[in-house]
């Protein structure tokens, strides 16, 4: 099993240099920031996406701060650090950087990477999504997407080609969602660790593929044996984003004797318990599946009530013993909603450990963070 | 004899005759509501304001009594609120527009105030006062490691506190920080679920340079967001406002809009500088912040200072020697107003802000008849509502239209993922441009828990020396 992730990993590794060669043969590399950006839009206007989400690296934050302000989530810093460090192999060949315009992060980032000139295309995200002229002012921000993919590929986006591209993308969320469901199991045979980085590597694979792979997958781990002790408490990861590369954090709850046996993060991870309809009106479909139909996400508003009432149906499907709140340093509204869960959880009497991350993994970050972790599982195995 | 130490307070602040005995007790006991000691008004009066606030001018003391009347008004919510008046709260920045239009419509039925906005200015302007709410705040959960902002943590912190009523409704702007809206959540979900609010958002996705208020489909939804807002709050208070409403709010914006140039001008020109930019930047809250009490006691103080001005101009009198260099800045922190005197005991003054100083084409008559989209094209017109291209262009503009400005101070504001995130690049796109040598400096507008004089002393000296040297140079 290790094997057949491990060819996916690769398949990742590979991607920018895919990438270089599809440019050589006349095709446009598009990077995207955020999942209210549709990957299947670019897909289907014959370019090639490239998910800009890499963290989990201390250096890449601070290389901003000559143009920053330093109080900005780690994440966000991270899009520019890489590239102003010369880390970052593909945003250099990008044609175009299309930037979801959700929260002020990666609002005033995006602006970085216009200052150093970089072709960015922006999509504004009204966080005020129960209102009906936000949403429209979100479809149209998607429409006039459509038309800047079209000018900049040269290829119409046709109402076929998005319903081919979303249906390699709802194979991908029906595969992800098997895996995740062999969580349930009372000792699964795949954690979260795992489960995390097979969703990352399902940005960077052709989706046409990487259906099959995770089926692959599934077929391997659907009657393996746990792989983990008896009783581990089984927790839920809730938060902002695990970034592509930030993988300390699930790794250590894992090897501190927990499992992490379901997700709920705004970012990072595919929102793959949402597919999006192929009937009808795709653009349409889009809009809504992304912006009214998926749980909302935490810089909507109202959404911490709602955001609750999911992650209490997520404790009750996956029999949770705890949830651990993995949050982004300066990542000022989550730490807001985090105050909230604190109190909500309590009184549900669901432990609850915050978690908070400047990708500064150094030897003396660890074990603090080590020791919070390993006394939270150790607290909730003594009350189960 | 002991002294009244409130009395004294109130003649400080130019309250006087039949006025001033009525505003005695009522300021005693409203000082003490918002958790302010006899002591601590006594340190206002003897050390404090003497220190930090030109109060040899007239207008000055005026204008801090215009915010007492305010604090005094804020103090009053929970009773108003018993007594059925209409509470609306809104939150910084926004247009003043909507927000005075519901006063001129409700009168005495509605109480209208940015409290957090009020109660930092004048509990830390003056007093040096407000740390007991952010406290409050962040024994609630809003962490002190996060740095969060301190308006939302006095707002979350007075309510806390039961310093202000749960308002009938808050109309939050969230045109700029996601925070501020958010706040209001945080406060119905934590503390009060009858802590109603109304947000206005529109996304920051405007390009690089795109002049915001030239785009069409911007200022129509913005337009679209205020006049939703205002639907809601009228359903909410049962107070109707109407065009005439919105068209004098408007009128009384501009005449004070004009008025407060006016007086940007002399401060800036002014040789010496006559007045600092603490108190220049806190006249200029009369465009953004609604008084309860009115516009007419700060616009009384206004009018005041600019006489004041003219007259301090023409005696070659000044807060600083004559050719003393002047520093202007994105926003001169007057929360914190020993940043304004330490560049003082330094020789340079601080004169405008950036985000209070109008291009020309703030002050062009509008294309729009209808008030909503006026007040739309006037927000995306302001430094606040724009794209860093856009906003960097206008400050360009702002500092050849005010020079001379020897120096530039940005920061500030490291509380604010938006107005504070930019501000290194705005710099060096300003530097670039004008040839003024700009600073950059993280600290905190509001409050200085973090950055203390000792922390900035050796900063600020350094930019003065700086400053200063440049000027004798090109003297």
């Amino acid at each position: 099993m290790d094997k057949k992730i491990q060819s996916l990993a690769e398949a990742y590794k590979k991607r920018p240099v895919e990438l270089k060669q599809a440019k050589k043969d006349g095709k446009k590399v598009i990077e995207y920031i955020g999942h209210f950006v549709p990957e299947e839009m670019i897909r289907a206007a014959g370019a090639e996406p490239y998910f800009m989400c890499r963290g989990g690296e201390p250096e890449p934050p601070d290389a901003v701060l000559e143009y920053m302000l330093r109080f900005m989530n780690p994440l966000a810093r991270s899009m520019m650090g890489y590239h102003l460090m010369g880390l970052d192999p593909v945003t250099p060949m990008a044609d175009l950087i299309v930037a979801q315009q959700a929260d002020c992060h990666i609002g005033r980032i995006t602006e970085l990477m216009e200052f150093n000139e970089l072709p960015v295309y922006k999509v504004g995200v009204p966080p005020d999504w129960k209102k009906e002229f936000a949403g429209e002012y979100y479809y149209k921000a998607l429409m006039k997407l459509k038309a800047k993919l079209e000018e900049v590929t040269g290829n119409e986006i046709t109402e076929e080609g998005l319903k081919e591209q979303v249906e390699y993308s709802n194979a991908i969320n029906e595969s992800l969602r098997k895996i995740s469901d062999l969580r349930k199991k009372d000792n699964p045979p795949i954690g979260g660790y795992e489960f995390i980085r097979l969703n990352h590597y399902s940005f960077y694979t052709d989706p046409k593929e990487t259906a099959g792979k995770l089926e692959e997958i599934y077929e391997g781990l659907k009657d393996a044996p746990g792989k983990f002790k008896e009783g581990s408490p089984r927790i839920l990861l809730a938060g902002h984003a695990v970034a592509i590369g930030d993988y300390v954090v699930p790794r250590m709850i894992e090897e501190n004797g927990a499992m992490i046996v379901s997700d709920m993060l705004d970012e990072g991870l595919r929102w793959y318990n949402w597919d999006i309809p192929t009937e009808g009106d795709m653009m349409r479909n889009i809009w809504k599946t992304k912006y009214l139909d998926k749980v909302p996400v935490n810089i909507f508003q109202p959404a911490w009530r709602e955001r609750f009432a999911y992650i209490k149906q997520l404790i009750d499907e996956n029999k949770i013993d705890g949830v651990v709140w993995y949050q982004l340093s300066f990542d000022e509204i989550y730490d807001m909603e985090c105050t909230c869960l604190a109190k909500w959880m309590k009184e549900i009497n669901m432990p609850f450990l915050k978690l908070e991350s400047s990708y500064e993994y150094s030897r003396e970050a660890m074990g603090p963070l080590a020791t919070r972790v390993e006394s939270f599982i150790e607290a909730v195995k003594g009350g189960m | 004899m002991a002294r009244n130490i409130y009395r004294e307070f109130l003649e400080l602040c130019a309250f006087e005759g039949q006025e001033l005995e009525e505003m005695v007790p009522v300021w005693e006991k409203y000082s003490a509501l918002l958790g302010l000691s006899e002591e601590d008004v006594r340190f206002a009066l003897d050390e404090w304001i003497p220190k930090y606030w030109d109060i040899q001018y007239l207008g000055v003391r005026k204008m801090i009594g215009a915010y007492i009347r305010e604090a005094i008004e804020i103090a009053k919510t929970p009773e108003y609120k018993e007594q059925g008046v209409k509470i609306v709260y809104g939150i910084l920045p926004a247009i003043l527009t909507n927000y005075q239009a519901m006063k001129i419509a409700g009168g005495d039925d509605i109480f209208v105030s940015f409290p957090d906005m009020q109660l930092v200015t004048i509990l830390n302007s003056f007093f040096h006062k407000v740390d007991d709410y952010l406290e409050s705040a962040e024994e609630t959960g809003m962490t002190y490691g996060c740095r969060h902002c301190a308006l939302n943590k006095t707002r979350i912190g007075a309510f806390q506190n039961k310093v202000i009523a749960a308002p009938d409704v808050i109309w939050s702007w969230g045109f700029n920080c996601d925070e501020g809206p958010k706040t209001d959540e945080y406060i119905n979900c934590l503390l009060d679920e009858d802590w109603k609010y109304v947000i206005s958002r529109i996304p920051h996705d405007t390009h690089f340079g795109t002049i915001d208020d030239e785009d069409e489909d911007r200022v129509v939804y913005m337009a679209e967001q205020m006049r939703d807002g205002q639907r809601e709050i009228e359903e909410m208070t049962g107070i109707k406002v109407t065009k005439e409403n919105m068209l004098q709010a408007v009128k009384e914006q501009g005449r004070y809009a004009f008025k407060f140039s006016t007086l940007t001008q002399l401060v800036s020109n002014g040789n010496p500088q006559p007045l600092s930019g603490s108190a220049l930047t806190n006249f200029g809250q009369g465009m953004t912040c609604p008084f309860n009490s009115g516009l007419q006691y700060i616009e009384e103080a206004l009018d005041i200072m600019i006489r004041e001005c003219r007259q301090a101009k023409k005696a070659g009198t000044g807060i600083l020697p004559k050719d003393a260099p002047k520093v202007a800045s994105y926003f001169v922190p007057f929360c914190v107003p020993w940043v304004d005197g330490i560049f003082k005991e330094n020789g340079v003054g601080t004169t405008f802000s950036l985000t209070f100083t109008v291009t020309k084409k703030q002050l062009e008559p509008t294309k729009y008849e209808d008030p909503y989209m006026q007040a739309a094209e006037q927000w995306l017109k302001m430094a606040f509502g724009q794209n860093i291209g856009y906003e960097s262009k206008n400050m360009i503009e702002k500092v050849e239209a005010n020079k001379p400005v020897d120096g530039l101070l940005m920061g500030f504001f490291d509380f604010d993922r938006w107005l504070g995130a930019h501000q290194k690049m705005c710099s060096k796109i300003i530097q670039d441009a004008t040839g003024v040598p700009t600073f950059y400096m993280e600290s905190d507008f509001w409050e200085d828990r973090d950055y203390s004089p000792e922390a900035l002393r050796t900063r600020i000296e350094s930019v003065c020396q700086v400053v200063k040297m440049r000027k004798e140079m090109e003297m």
